[in-house]
């Protein structure tokens, strides 16, 4: 007896059986966009595996971290690929969920019915970027501890809760060892709960919903006729672990051909050295807020920053709601103009930003 | 103008709160009958009282208009509470012109040669006074002064002679912490040069051996290492002129005597030369090799008694029986052997670095590795070239292990690219394989799609 009919008489899988055998992906010129979610899950999994290793051998204190970070990758068995490969993922995973995003706000996949799990994917993407933030403090170097206050700083410019949000970051007025603690129970205890979960529900979403057919793929078709479907097994999710084999493969030559930078370790009263910025990802809006005026219409510039830039992330939550030609399945310039603002947008700026001084 | 000049309302001391006690009044009353004059009288005057600026600033004659000015300026005098009638005697509040420059008011003008020191001299070498406003300053200028060449020569009624004033100015004086204060350590130099670079004013001067006195010593100064640290490396320890000459009882050092003033700051260089087989014969001490005024920056090319070395002024190259010369090129050799090595070393631990291997430990044990060189030049002060070699042993196993470290550095970072070669082959072969299938199966299900 097969394990599968095994345990297909005590549980009943016909349900599922009969769930894989039909569920098709749709067929149609821009179907290569479906593969960026599975890639960015999949590089979350190479985060979880990486960073439980880490955890091995990782000590999250003010003394011990940059140590311990040093040790894993000095004197710990292929530590020097595992912590590369962290740091690397954690990068390209940020990048795929970035055009994750911009492929769903482009082909409008957010449009009724599929607002929940657009609200989930933005949610998703507001966790990874807390675990690129609270992450890049971990090995405790100097770039990571000024960039931290430099972070921290921007959360304590929010109004009214700003004081509070900076003490309730940092665990005091100052970045400390305090502030590596909090910064470490989040990174492994609270992020990977809250996104294991939210990622669940997202597949939930997503399997259940099947995937969006762009608008105007959509409109093409005849009254009636249907749209050419690919097995989802084994023909798209073959084709899924492939994209995955090619990450690994761009994944191992940048470990071992772009190591990441160790740098030294974190010194609180060292003068702030030259260039201190945060991680790519960040630089957009970091350069956005070094642009505004230290006061704007008698309103303190760095408060007005953050006030728009939670305005700007709360409109992107409720895109799938306010885009109402897209909801009633008719083309919606409007929005995608302003994807492509947005995009263009992020791309200056954090080049700009890289290259500011 | 002058009222926004005048001196603080609350002046810092004032003879009462001394006279206020009976005993000290009974030493005032002694003091004023034997000197005449004294320190306690040179305390602040009342605010309101300083006429003199108002009436010499009104003068075209610039030599009465110009104290006048310099004293509304930052002073430390006058922002202390000291007024003009404190040094120049006079009455601050009299109109007229005579009964304010009434000898019988005190009137002394304007003092110079001795009379300008003993005029300084009267508060600043009274401890008790100075006590009141700058505590920690010493009280024993004029003494020092007086022992000083500038001293001596003004005692023997040479007046071209520096006395307070051309130093420290005598109206408009700053304090020595202030930068654009003359005796601010940046700008002692060029004070002093002020007198001893013009050859006419220092013509018939000699040093104690007799030769005429040079005028070229600032301009040496200024292609000196010490120099360079004062004034381009903002490094206010390095030394000016005063730090080897003394500043109130300035005087060339003298023979014998250069080792201790540069072991002032150079103490473990004075100490292995003190106990050198060069100490009894170098009668200019440190100067010998490096010069006075135009110390220049040492280099391991002056261990050298070939061209450009410092020791071929006593000792011949190439010659196998000078003992001078085959300790030089004995130190030198160990010392270009341990340079050489900890540079190759830092290229390869720099080389994989680059390439992604952690290399701290070795960092560190490379600036260990260049702290033995500089103790190896510091111990060749000594000229012992057992000591010396001693160190540079240490040295060299230091570079050695760091070397050790760097090539299993190179060997991981092979292992590494072969692994990664090897990890990319066998994912290609993979994905290739799995392309083949997705057409397989992709052929299989159209065909299948077909029959229908």
């Amino acid at each position: 007896m097969k394990v599968i009919d095994w345990v297909d008489e005590r549980l009943d899988l016909s349900g599922v059986r009969h769930f894989v055998a039909h569920k098709g992906v749709p067929l149609h010129a821009q179907k290569v966009w479906y593969y960026l979610g599975g890639m960015t899950l999949f590089l979350f999994g190479v985060q979880v595996f990486t960073g439980i290793l880490l955890l091995l051998y990782y000590r999250p204190s003010a003394a011990e971290a940059y140590e311990s970070v040093q040790f894993i990758v000095t004197e710990v068995q292929f530590g020097w690929l595992i912590r590369n490969l962290h740091s690397w993922s954690a990068n390209l995973l940020i990048g795929l969920a970035f055009a994750h995003f911009f492929s769903v706000f482009f082909l409008k996949s957010y449009r009724k019915p599929r607002e929940l799990t657009w609200v989930s994917g933005m949610l998703l993407l507001f966790l990874m970027l807390a675990f690129g933030f609270s992450g890049y403090l971990l090995p405790w170097n100097e770039l990571a501890f000024f960039a931290t206050k430099v972070g921290t700083g921007i959360a304590g410019a929010v109004p009214v809760v700003g004081t509070f949000t900076l003490r309730l970051l940092r665990g005091g007025d100052d970045v400390t060892g305090a502030t590596l603690s909090r910064f470490y129970g989040l990174h492994v205890a609270v992020l990977p709960a809250i996104t294991t979960a939210l990622v669940a529900v997202h597949l939930l979403f997503v399997q259940r919903q099947g995937m969006s057919v762009p608008i105007g793929v959509e409109r093409k078709l005849k009254p009636g006729e249907p749209l050419p479907q690919m097995p989802f097994f084994p023909n798209y999710i073959l084709r899924d672990v492939l994209a995955w084999y090619v990450v690994i493969a761009v994944l191992a030559a940048l470990a071992a051909f772009y190591p990441w930078e160790l740098g030294t370790k974190a010194d609180p009263f060292a003068p702030v050295p030259a260039g201190i910025r945060p991680e790519w990802y960040f630089l957009a809006t970091f350069h956005t807020l070094k642009l505004v005026p230290s006061h704007v219409l008698g309103i303190e510039g760095e408060h007005l920053g953050v006030v728009v830039f939670g305005a700007v992330a709360i409109f992107l939550v409720l895109v799938p709601f306010l885009d109402r030609r897209a909801s009633r399945g008719q083309p919606s310039r409007l929005f995608t103009w302003l994807a492509a603002l947005g995009l263009l947008y992020l791309v200056s700026f954090t080049i700009i930003g890289h290259y500011a001084k | 103008m002058l009222t926004s000049h005048a001196p603080p309302t609350a002046p810092p001391v004032h003879s009462r709160a001394v006279l206020a006690r009976p005993a000290l009044a009974g030493v005032w009353v002694l003091f004023t009958l034997l000197v005449g004059t004294h320190p306690l009288h040179a305390q602040a005057t009342p605010p309101g009282a300083n006429g003199c600026v108002a009436c010499h600033a009104t003068q075209t004659d610039p030599r009465l208009a110009t104290p006048a000015a310099l004293f509304t300026q930052p002073d430390v005098h006058r922002e202390n509470g000291f007024a003009c009638v404190d040094c120049h005697g006079g009455s601050a509040s009299s109109t007229e012109a005579a009964a304010a420059h009434a000898p019988a008011q005190g009137f002394k003008g304007k003092p110079a040669g001795q009379a300008l020191v003993a005029t300084c001299a009267r508060c600043h070498s009274d401890a008790s006074f100075m006590r009141r406003y700058a505590p920690k300053q010493r009280v024993d200028q004029a003494i020092e002064y007086a022992a000083s060449v500038h001293g001596q020569q003004l005692a023997k009624g040479d007046h071209k002679v520096a006395t307070c004033a051309n130093c420290h100015n005598a109206h408009g004086i700053r304090r020595i912490s202030d930068a654009k204060s003359p005796v601010f350590p940046t700008n002692v130099a060029n004070t002093c040069a002020v007198c001893h670079k013009d050859t006419t004013r220092m013509a018939g001067y000699t040093l104690p051996g007799g030769a005429a006195l040079s005028t070229h010593q600032f301009s040496d100064y200024q292609k000196s290492v010490h120099y360079a640290a004062l004034t381009k490396g903002n490094d206010l320890s390095a030394p000016t002129c005063n730090d080897c000459h003394g500043n109130h009882g300035a005087a060339p050092p003298g023979v014998g005597a250069v080792t201790n003033v540069c072991g002032t700051c150079h103490a473990v260089f004075a100490q292995k030369f003190a106990a050198s087989v060069h100490q009894p014969i170098f009668d200019k001490g440190c100067v010998e090799c490096h010069g006075n005024h135009a110390v220049a920056e040492p280099s391991d090319q002056m261990l050298s008694a070939g061209a450009g070395g410092a020791c071929a002024a006593c000792h011949t190259a190439g010659d196998a029986t000078d003992k001078g010369t085959a300790a030089a090129v004995a130190m030198r050799t160990g010392i270009e052997r341990l340079k050489t090595g900890i540079d190759d070393s830092g290229s390869l631990i720099r080389r994989i670095k680059n390439a992604g291997i952690e290399v701290s430990d070795e960092q560190l044990a490379l600036r260990e590795a260049g702290t033995k060189l500089t103790l190896a030049r510091t111990e060749m002060h000594g000229f012992d070239v057992a000591r010396v070699e001693a160190i540079l042993a240490d040295g060299m196993k230091v570079v050695a292990s760091v070397d050790s470290a760097g090539q299993k550095g190179v060997s991981e970072l092979r292992f590494r690219r072969r692994g990664l070669a090897v990890s990319l082959g066998a994912i290609l072969i993979f994905v290739v394989a799995l392309g083949l299938k997705i057409r397989q199966i992709d052929r299989r299900d159209h065909e299948r799609r077909a029959t229908l």
